[in-house]
């Protein structure tokens, strides 16, 4: 994170009109992260047609054996490690902390928090000095300091002529240790944060970073929680200053140096300035769970653009994974350079792209994205879809060749030079594998890794990982210019990029604004859902009801299919059972106590929770259409709105002083619910929608219900059986 | 584009501090070797011993501003066609390609002639023209390997494979390592030797999905579009450097041939290399492949020169469904003027970091905008060009207070002189970053070949700062009340206000 330059946003505008023959953004890099010795014997060249060529490899010298200089690695009795490289070539010394702690630290109703932070970090100031008077003591030098947050880690930097590193060096240490955080400057920050929130769905290329990789992740991961107005909002200088406090200890910090210095010297005196700091709390990673993303068509509608970006995404891998080197040199083969098949395929020989690019990324410590990448003129976007997947096909009908491979291991291996042709970037790579974990060795063996790569190896990986059924499309594009439509792919299901302003449950649950008067229009409508369910008499003859299902819960692990069975005596008793793989669950509610049973286990619910249990009672459907006469219940009409393709109208309604609302189809039928509660992780916005609606009974009722916790979808429920008025057993709201 | 700005810009400021400056420019002396080859290729050689690799730049003296009347993007198209090959590269059987490409572009200009007829237009003529050419140039890509040079240079080892079409210049990049000289000097010279037009018309259309992605879908596109073409009426700077969409989609291998007989002669172009290579060996190997360009005569400049303004332009851009973006730009003279360095620092002073005026006054004190800034050379610098200011407005701010705001600084500059430890700052600033910019060999080949096309000395990058040493406060409110005048100043913005807005706003002032 540099100084806040100019030059930044003036590129935006000059970039508008910079014409490169490629734009490399596009493409997936082969680039390893790692620099290694590289061998002495460079990877004999592929294309050797030509005459003159032949003749120049022939006489081409060996590459000069080069030994890039390591940095010094320290270890300080509190943890801190610090990397020192000397670089004398110019009078600069710069130098950069990274601490544990991040955007994936911060809880998701404050999120975009470490941006702020990083942000204010360095504009708040110090406790002597406000971050202005940092601004010109600095700039007066050419000097810089900075403060960044990240995803996982926040950083400090400072850059420095070598002369002036004494003072640049103070003002460093007083940021990293002494900051203020200052009101006015976290205010401007947030203000900022808005704006940009608010510009964020101006640019088609911002769009699809954004939401493939949300669609990549899922959008409640922590690696891509997006910062909304709201959790701008809810940002307090407080949170700020806890965070630092948290974080900022000298065993979660990794130092590096790098210029005109000598280290020996260095060494003291870092030595001396951190040396007696003590040790805090670590920072421990949160657990994450990924998963592939359903691959499903996703839409995104931009009117003012007459291209479409397209692209394929899937999870990718870590980079400890064994097939790293393999999927290096398939990467480079497929969508790597100016010769590999995406390029020459879809770009060159089809016209139908200027960017194209593609790959299975890799992470260090989480997997990547596999993405596929596509720009087209909005005529062709069938066309491209088409091309990318006739690409992936290809890497099965049309193997990687032995000629493709041996030329992807020469772009890698002949350029491998170029990972460490300087002192910084040897530093960082180390720093890197440090900060992760990794052996500093990583660097040594990456060549290796490499050249052992067969085509069987490719073959594998291919095989292993590239599936054409496995990826989501996502297209951002205007639709009515489209050659083809995009339902030949799938199901689209369209992605609402609208700015929220409000958080999702505030928009839908009538809990905000309680129903104190029902309408005429929303009798009519409980009156005409009363009707589609079977009509007054039989409901009003339900006493208990008896389901029994499969559901499908989302769980960090992953899904789990529970064999469930719910018994509901109304008007305030539920018992549902499930079968999961360690045992029974049991829940039961009724108006005295709540609790759950599990592994020979009884438990209590919390207050919160048994509260909900019973306001859970409440909303039962069944419960609400029975007492659709009944004048503590009141029943407001709202808007209209699509829920999925059927048009409904909004039905807000207060059960005896539990708030709900309703979304309802034209055949009356109940085809979405949502209502704000409390689950185990917090405040949830439930929303629930029900469909295939079966007759049984003489009533008809939904036989499948997704259920959404704050977007998120947490159970899919598929109904087997219902029986009305079961016989009930004996004791089966009490405690086993 | 932007780091050569930056460079000249920071040039400017490099001889301040004496003691380093001394030994810089010695230390570049050293290792410094300029030579001028018989067919007049310039050549710029500077050793740097960090690792066994190398780093060129080869700029052209031409840009898109050399476009010819109804081939605008043309220098750009002939830039993407330098990636295709030669004829010892890229091909199956030249001999044969090449009879089927001269086919190609006999059977395309009878097309062209037809399809650009108004008056008696035989559609089933220009249909059948159309299927013509394209059924020859189908037969043609048969033989194509493609992309065969790109290969070439990837297996090889090279990185960063690149190349830019600016508007004053068109710049090929890329980094090897050392021991790749001369495979890099045989596949560099080759394509400026022997060009070929191979798939050239099916690389217009990838052009075209390059404008769609920079211009037509970009709202930053549009703008400076729309803008450059309300600031400039006579100059090329008017026209976009990638070309309308009716001249990318027509211009013809022919044209393009045309435009790099003209400007691709040894005497348009500088070359600079840096890098871990022993000069002699090096400067030999160079000789031997790029002695062999024929020598041709640097093609006359541009007759145009852009009138001066005398009325107030405005480009407004309205896109309801869109985000504001305001931008004020003046005319200024080109990079040879006197003044010159005092538009750098003009720029400096008011978009440089946090201590900046822009920063200041409009994002840290009333809050108007999210960012804002003003530079110079835009879009180019050879020509008369613009200084540029820019912002976007927070979210409860309009245009209006951007262009308020924008005044009031102006204003400022122009009746007040700026202190001393504002300008002892950016000259100090200026200075490091100059350094900072030294410490790679990409960086430094840019700056060498910039500086030596500019100036025919890649020393003018150090001595100029003389002539920055020179500029005082009074020359700067001078050159500001000279230049930052409404009659002198094109406005472009978007405006995303809804029209039932504007209309009730009319309705008012009415009243």
């Amino acid at each position: 994170m540099k100084t806040l330059r100019t030059t930044l946003s003036a590129l935006l505008l000059v970039s508008a009109f910079s014409l490169v023959t490629w734009a490399q953004g596009a493409k997936s890099s082969a680039k390893p992260e790692a620099v290694a010795k590289p061998a002495a014997k460079p990877a004999a060249a592929q294309t050797a047609s030509n005459p003159a060529i032949q003749a120049i490899e022939k006489r081409k010298p060996r590459l000069p054996e080069f030994k890039p200089q390591q940095p010094v690695r320290i270890q300080l009795e509190n943890g801190m490690v610090i990397f020192l490289q000397e670089d004398h070539e110019l009078p600069f010394i710069a130098g950069t902390v990274t601490i544990r702690g991040g955007a994936i630290h911060v809880p998701a109703d404050k999120a975009g928090m470490n941006g702020l932070y990083g942000q204010v970090w360095r504009t708040g100031g110090t406790k002597d000095k406000t971050g202005d008077q940092l601004d010109d003591f600095l700039e007066a030098r050419a000097a810089h300091v900075e403060a960044g947050g990240g995803t996982d880690s926040s950083t400090v930097s400072f850059d420095c002529l070598k002369n002036d590193f004494d003072d640049v060096f103070k003002v460093f240490v007083d940021v990293l240790k002494n900051p203020d955080f200052r009101q006015d400057k976290l205010d401007l920050a947030k203000q900022q944060a808005s704006t940009s929130i608010s510009r964020r769905n101006e640019d088609p290329g911002a769009i699809i970073g954004r939401e493939i990789r949300k669609i990549g992740y899922g959008a409640d991961n922590p690696y891509v929680r997006q910062a909304e107005y709201w959790t701008i909002n809810a940002i307090t200088r407080d949170d700020l200053v806890a965070f630092h406090k948290q974080t900022v200890h000298p065993n979660n910090m990794l130092l590096g140096l790098v210029g005109d210095f000598d280290a020996k010297a260095m060494e003291a005196r870092l030595r001396q300035e951190f040396g007696g700091w003590a040790k805090g709390p670590g920072v421990p990673k949160p657990r994450v769970a990924f998963k592939d993303p359903k691959p499903n068509v996703y839409f995104i509608e931009k009117e003012d653009v007459n291209q479409s970006q397209i692209q394929l995404v899937t999870l990718g891998l870590r980079k400890d994974d064994p097939d790293y080197y393999a999927i290096n040199v398939m990467n480079e083969a497929f969508g790597g350079g100016f010769a590999a098949r995406l390029f020459s395929n879809v770009r060159s020989a089809k016209g139908l792209a200027y960017s194209v690019g593609g790959g299975i990324g890799t992470e260090f410590d989480r997997p990547g994205l596999f993405r596929l990448v596509v720009g087209t003129k909005s005529e062709t976007t069938g066309k491209a879809i088409d091309a990318l997947y006739e690409e992936i096909d290809k890497l099965h009908t049309q193997p990687i060749t032995g000629r493709e491979l041996d030329l992807a291991k020469a772009n890698i291996l002949n350029s491998f030079v170029f990972n460490f042709d300087s002192k910084s970037k040897v530093l960082d790579e180390k720093e890197t594998y440090e900060y992760y974990g990794y052996p500093l060795d990583r660097l040594e063996k990456f060549r290796a890794g490499i050249e052992k790569v067969t085509l069987d190896d490719v073959q594998r990986v291919v095989n292993k990982y590239v599936e054409r059924k496995k990826f989501a499309l996502l297209v951002v594009g205007h639709a009515a210019d489209f050659d083809k439509p995009l339902s030949r792919y799938g199901t689209v299901t369209p992605i609402d990029i609208t700015i929220p302003t409000e958080p999702p449950g505030k928009a839908s649950a009538a809990d905000e604004d309680p129903v104190r008067e029902s309408n005429a229009e929303g009798k009519t409508l409980i009156a005409k859902v009363v009707t589609a369910s079977g009509g007054a008499e039989l409901l009003g003859a339900i006493k208990a009801m008896q389901v029994e299902a499969d559901t499908v819960a989302n769980t960090p692990q992953g899904e789990i299919t529970l064999p469930t069975l719910a018994i509901s005596v109304y008007p305030d008793k539920s018992r549902v059972v499930m079968q999961a793989p360690f045992g029974e669950i049991v829940t039961v509610s009724t108006a005295q106590s709540a609790f759950r049973s599990m592994g020979g286990q009884t438990q209590d619910m919390p207050a919160a929770l048994r509260e909900e249990s019973q306001k859970g009672n409440k909303r039962d459907l069944i419960w609400v259409t029975q007492h659709a006469n009944d004048p503590k219940f009141l029943f407001r009409t709202g808007g209209t709105v699509k829920v999925g393709d059927a048009d409904t109208t909004i039905l807000d309604i207060n059960a005896d002083g539990v708030g709900l609302r309703w979304f309802v189809d034209g055949q009356g039928h109940v085809v979405k619910t949502a209502y704000r509660s409390v689950g185990m992780q917090g405040p949830t916005m439930r929303e629930t929608e029900f469909s295939d609606f079966r007759a049984t009974d003489g009533l008809t009722l939904p036989f499948k219900r997704v259920v959404r916790d704050n977007g998120q979808i947490s159970a899919t429920v598929t109904v087997k059986s219902v029986k009305i008025n079961p016989e009930v057993p004996a004791g089966a709201f009490e405690k086993q | 584009m932007k780091s050569l700005r930056a460079v000249v810009v920071a040039a400017f400021f490099l001889l301040i501090t004496v003691a380093v400056q001394a030994q810089d420019v010695a230390s570049f002396e050293k290792r410094t070797t300029v030579r001028k080859l018989s067919n007049g290729l310039t050549v710029i050689l500077m050793q740097r011993a960090e690792a066994p690799v190398f780093s060129f730049y080869t700029l052209v003296d031409a840009g898109s501003a050399q476009d010819p009347k109804g081939g605008s993007g043309l220098a750009h198209m002939f830039e993407h066609m330098a990636f295709k090959g030669t004829p010892n590269i890229g091909t199956m059987d030249w001999v044969k390609e090449k009879a089927l490409l001269d086919k190609v572009e006999k059977a395309y200009l009878a097309y062209d002639y037809e399809k650009r007829k108004i008056l008696g237009r035989d559609e089933k003529k220009i249909a059948d023209l159309d299927a013509a050419w394209r059924k020859v140039a189908a037969e043609a890509d048969k033989l194509v390997k493609l992309n065969e040079f790109g290969q070439l240079v990837e297996e090889h080892g090279g990185v960063g494979l690149n190349a830019t079409t600016f508007n004053d210049s068109t710049v090929y990049y890329y980094s090897m390592p050392a021991n790749e000289l001369e495979m890099w000097a045989y596949l560099e010279s080759e394509r400026m030797l022997h060009p070929v037009y191979r798939e050239f018309y099916k690389e217009r259309d990838v052009v075209l999905e390059e404008r769609r992605l920079r211009v037509d879908s970009s709202p930053i596109g549009r703008l400076v579009e729309q803008s450059l073409a309300a600031a400039f009426v006579a100059h090329p700077y008017h026209v976009s450097g990638v070309g309308w969409h009716s001249e990318i989609s027509s211009v013809t291998a022919t044209d393009a041939h045309e435009f790099f007989k003209t400007y691709y002669t040894p005497s348009n172009i500088t070359l600079a290399v840096v890098g871990d290579l022993q000069v002699e060996p090096t400067m030999r190997t160079i000789q031997q492949y790029f002695g062999k360009l024929p020598a041709g005569s640097k093609a006359a400049e541009l007759r145009t020169v852009e009138p001066a303004q005398n009325a107030e332009r405005k480009a407004t851009l309205r896109e309801p469904g869109g985000q504001p973006w305001y931008l004020e730009m003046y005319h200024r003279p080109g990079y040879t003027d006197p003044d010159d360095a005092v538009y750098d620092v003009i720029g400096d002073l008011m978009s440089n970091g946090r201590t900046s005026r822009l920063y200041r006054t409009l994002v840290r004190d009333k809050k108007s905008a999210l960012f804002a800034g003003g530079f110079s050379g835009f879009p180019g610098s050879k020509y008369p060009n613009l200084f540029v200011f820019y912002a976007v407005p927070n979210r409860n701010k309009t245009l209006d207070d951007l262009a308020g705001d924008f005044k009031g600084e102006i204003e400022r500059l122009k009746s007040q002189d700026i202190s001393d430890d504002e300008l002892k700052m950016i000259k100090t600033r200026i200075r490091a970053d100059l350094l900072r910019g030294l410490a790679d060999n990409e960086g430094l080949a840019t700056q060498l070949a910039t500086a030596q096309a500019r100036y025919g000395d890649w020393r003018e990058l150090f001595r100029q700062v003389e002539r920055v040493d020179k500029v005082t406060k009074e020359d700067i409110r001078r050159v500001a009340n000279k230049t930052f005048v409404a009659n002198n100043r094109t406005v472009g913005v978007i405006d995303n206000t809804k029209v039932e807005e504007k209309k009730a706003e009319a309705g008012k002032e009415g009243n």
